[in-house]
């Protein structure tokens, strides 16, 4: 990797295209936060006076595509386009295809996110909405224009590979000996699982949907639709767990202070990702009708392994974090926690992240259990879990690493730093009130995606917590998702503080150079690096847990049991 | 960041004891599993109307 | 490729732990007799109910302490359940068979372990004891529409002397 002169001098093409993806990311981000905060305070009964009940479904299809599919696409998208680059120290192979690709996924997010909002401006014409959440089941139908925005995001980003593939092929051509750089093999294998994952809501949404919504087709089967999806909406997950892993392996130590334990460990966790990320998407619909027990059962037990890389990264994580504690002088057993640069905001942003990580992989432990699901499924027991993994270790992990890389594709020094030191801590208490009284109220029961969780027509039945009472929950969540928002509200005004400064105020304050690994790639086995072995795995395990279910759902008619579109009412 | 410049020695692979890592690591250990036997066997199991069929 | 030695015996305990909770839950599956719900409701059209039990839903005697309770769900009301509960004797064992003609819903009675999702074309068939008497609310706990927060429900398990049949 090359000495001290920021990215953004050495690559100011490929920078452009970090900053734009990450613009946009950032503007989703406040949009979807503030959404949030409204759902916070109206499901609780807080404060009701901003939208009708009727419109919530449409601001939660909102804050959900904005963050978990917008916010977080684009920002992996900026982030992997600034690893690849800085992996082979040399241009991508042509700018006007990676502006393409940006372009091709920023119109599909205007499209969709027109559809949506569609649902909450009165003006709006009246079919023209998509009240149908972040999951999009049918028989429940949404303008055209959600789907083919929806489909298009999928396409620029199968693009956004294909760039940085072709960057691969053309560095291998003269390295054909040397292991892939971590940063450029992890963005490889990410990409891989995207690829198939994404086969599952394209053909969804492609073959049936789009043609369904818009009167070329009468009718879909919903369990067939639904489990297209699912075959693709928990891959999704580690589409947005893999680049916080990228952060916590590849920069995170030298943020410590220190350095990488070891690359092949790291170079492990992926692959066993991309194994085994797909054919557990049944675990979303243990409680369905239509699935036989046995496809349940396999799709829980690839799903119980799927624990092992992340608690493998805890491990490797953490002791990366504890050799730069201990080489900046801490001591003792835990006391070297203390040494650790706690004051920085990105260090301490994604070291938050880690932390809450953890709590949030007990909840989805729990969410892995077959029969424990009738414990916790749909109910607020959910949101919490998902709220502390893709809401914090994953989008913590964005904003804090923002600190970092961003000064490194502006060349601006980061402004505002005193809001930027405050900011995490502030997510992490937000997150910690929200999240803990969601896990408890979901144990009583109380439903998820919801308006109005209280009983309304039904009288004489009460939600019975086992710690505190439900409207202390209700308030907990109130106050927890305000907060939230406030911390996005700083991170957006140091953000837009960076980008708008002037350029010349002097050198960035931030060191781009990420320091050697302990044990380096050169120490680990040769097939590590084998993506096309890896790949072919991962290709058969899903046809064992996919293909027979599949074929059942198909040879009763592949539209039959078959619906046709219903409105949400609106 | 200056994490760099404050660093007081550079220890190698060899020297390095992930002691830590390993406390930390056990005690969550032991969190998750007197969280999962609660979870399942308290909140679960003794919950009324399970599926038999 | 070099492995702390703390790191390897993690990885083993890592994986004791994964067997573990898959033996906890096959436990719950043979042990205790939890029963996941799976494809043995058959298939169904969703836009023709005729000529189904789902035309005239509600509970039926089928044993001497044998219910079973058909449940049409639609935007937004449980029917039986929304406006008239559904009434069964305490001491009975009751099988459920819920569908729906328009949307998806969930079908749970909250604060218990009955959930589940409900499916246009597909029959949700579950079986549970009802022991004691008492009362639970019935939540549609799957986003149906603008109307789904007010879409509940009753069960009432009445005491085995005061049941006066379906």
């Amino acid at each position: 990797m090359s000495a001290e002169s920021p990215f953004v001098e050495r690559f100011p093409s490929e920078a452009r295209i970090v900053r734009l993806n990450l613009g946009v990311a950032f503007i989703a981000l406040f949009i979807g936060g503030l959404f949030g905060a409204i759902q916070s305070l109206h499901r609780t009964g807080v404060y009701r006076g901003l939208i009708q009940s009727s419109d919530y479904y449409s601001m939660l299809t909102a804050h959900g595509v904005l963050l978990a599919l917008v916010f977080t696409t684009f920002f992996i998208a900026g982030l992997f386009h600034w690893g690849i680059t800085r992996s082979f120290d040399r241009n991508a192979p042509s700018q006007w295809f990676s502006m393409t690709w940006f372009g091709v996924m920023l119109l599909g997010t205007v499209l969709a996110t027109i559809a949506i909002l569609g649902g909450l401006i009165p003006f709006a014409p009246d079919d023209l909405n998509a009240a149908v959440l972040y999951t999009f089941y049918a028989p429940m139908k949404a303008h055209p224009l959600f789907y083919i925005g929806a489909a298009l995001l999928i396409v620029g980003s199968w693009l956004a590979g294909a760039d940085w593939f072709w960057s691969y092929f053309r560095w291998r051509k003269t390295n054909s000996d040397e292991r892939i750089p971590l940063q450029a093999f992890m963005v490889l294998v990410t990409w891989l699982m995207w690829y198939l994952a994404t086969l599952g809501v394209a053909t969804e949404v492609v073959v049936f949907l789009i043609p369904w919504s818009l009167g070329i087709i009468p009718a879909v089967d919903p369990l067939l639709t639904r489990t297209l999806f699912w075959f693709f909406g928990h891959p999704v997950v580690y589409f947005w767990l893999l680049p916080a892993y990228f952060v916590w392996y590849t920069i995170l130590p030298k943020l410590s202070g220190g350095r990488l334990v070891s690359d092949p460990l790291a170079r492990v966790s992926f692959v066993l990702f991309l194994l085994l990320s797909t054919p557990v998407g049944f675990h979303h619909q243990y409680l369905d009708p239509g699935i036989a027990e046995g496809f349940k059962f396999i799709a829980m037990s690839n799903t119980m392994f799927l624990l092992l890389p992340s608690l493998l990264t805890a491990f490797t994580v953490v002791a990366s974090m504890e050799h730069g504690a201990r080489q900046r002088g801490g001591k003792g057993l835990l006391g070297w926690l203390r040494a650790l640069p706690w004051d920085e905001p990105a260090f301490a942003g994604v070291a938050l992240a880690g932390l809450m990580f953890a709590a949030g992989g007990f909840s989805g432990m729990v969410n892995a259990g077959m029969n424990l699901n009738y414990l916790v499924h749909n109910t607020q027991w959910v949101p919490g879990h998902f709220h502390l993994t893709v809401g914090t270790a994953a989008a913590l992990t964005f904003m804090a690493i923002s600190y970092w890389l961003v000064p490194q594709v502006t060349g601006k020094r980061l402004q505002l730093k005193g809001l930027a030191i405050v900011q995490p801590y502030l997510w992490f208490l937000g997150m910690t009130l929200m999240s803990n009284a969601m896990h408890r109220s979901g144990l009583a029961g109380v439903p998820r995606r919801t308006a109005e969780p209280e009983w309304n027509a039904v009288s004489g039945i009460a939600y019975e917590t086992i710690v505190g009472s439900f409207q202390e929950t209700q308030l907990q969540i109130a106050v927890g998702g305000v907060l939230l928002f406030v911390s996005v509200v700083l991170f957006s005004m140091v953000m837009f503080g960076t980008f708008l400064v002037r350029a010349d105020l002097g050198p960035i304050r931030v060191s781009g150079s990420l320091p050697r690994p302990l044990s380096t790639a050169e120490d680990g086995p040769l097939v590590l690096d084998n993506l096309r072995l890896w790949f072919t795995i991962a290709v058969v395990l899903v046809a064992i847990a996919y293909g027979p279910p599949f074929f059942d759902m198909i040879s009763d008619g592949v539209f039959w049991p078959g619906t046709p579109p219903t409105t949400s009412g609106l | 960041m200056s994490t760099d410049t404050e660093i007081e020695r550079e220890i190698s692979h060899e020297e390095f004891t992930p002691i830590g890592t390993a406390t930390l690591i056990a005690v969550y250990f032991v969190i998750l599993v007197v969280l999962w036997v609660f979870t399942y066997f308290v909140e679960f199991l003794g919950r009324e109307l399970t599926v038999v069929g | 490729m070099e492995i702390h030695r703390y790191e390897k015996i993690w990885f083993v305990i890592a994986l004791l732990m994964i067997v573990g909770f898959i033996a906890t839950i096959a436990y719950g599956a043979v042990g205790a007799g939890v029963e996941m719900i799976a494809d043995d409701g058959g298939t169904m059209d969703p836009n023709d109910v005729s000529g189904t039990e789902f035309e005239d839903p509600g509970v039926r005697q089928v044993g001497e302490d044998h219910y079973e309770v058909y449940v049409l769900s639609q935007q937004f009301l449980f029917r039986p359940g929304t406006t008239e509960p559904i009434r069964v004797p305490a001491g009975s064992t009751v099988t459920f068979y819920i569908t729906s003609t328009d949307v998806m819903h969930g079908f749970a009675l909250a604060g218990t372990n009955l959930n589940v999702m409900v499916i246009p074309g597909q029959v949700a068939k579950v079986t549970v004891e009802f022991e004691d008497p008492g009362e639970y609310g019935i939540v549609c706990n799957e986003y149906c529409g603008n109307g789904h927060h007010s879409m509940e429900g009753k069960v009432v398990v009445v005491p085995e002397s005061q049941y006066e049949g379906p």
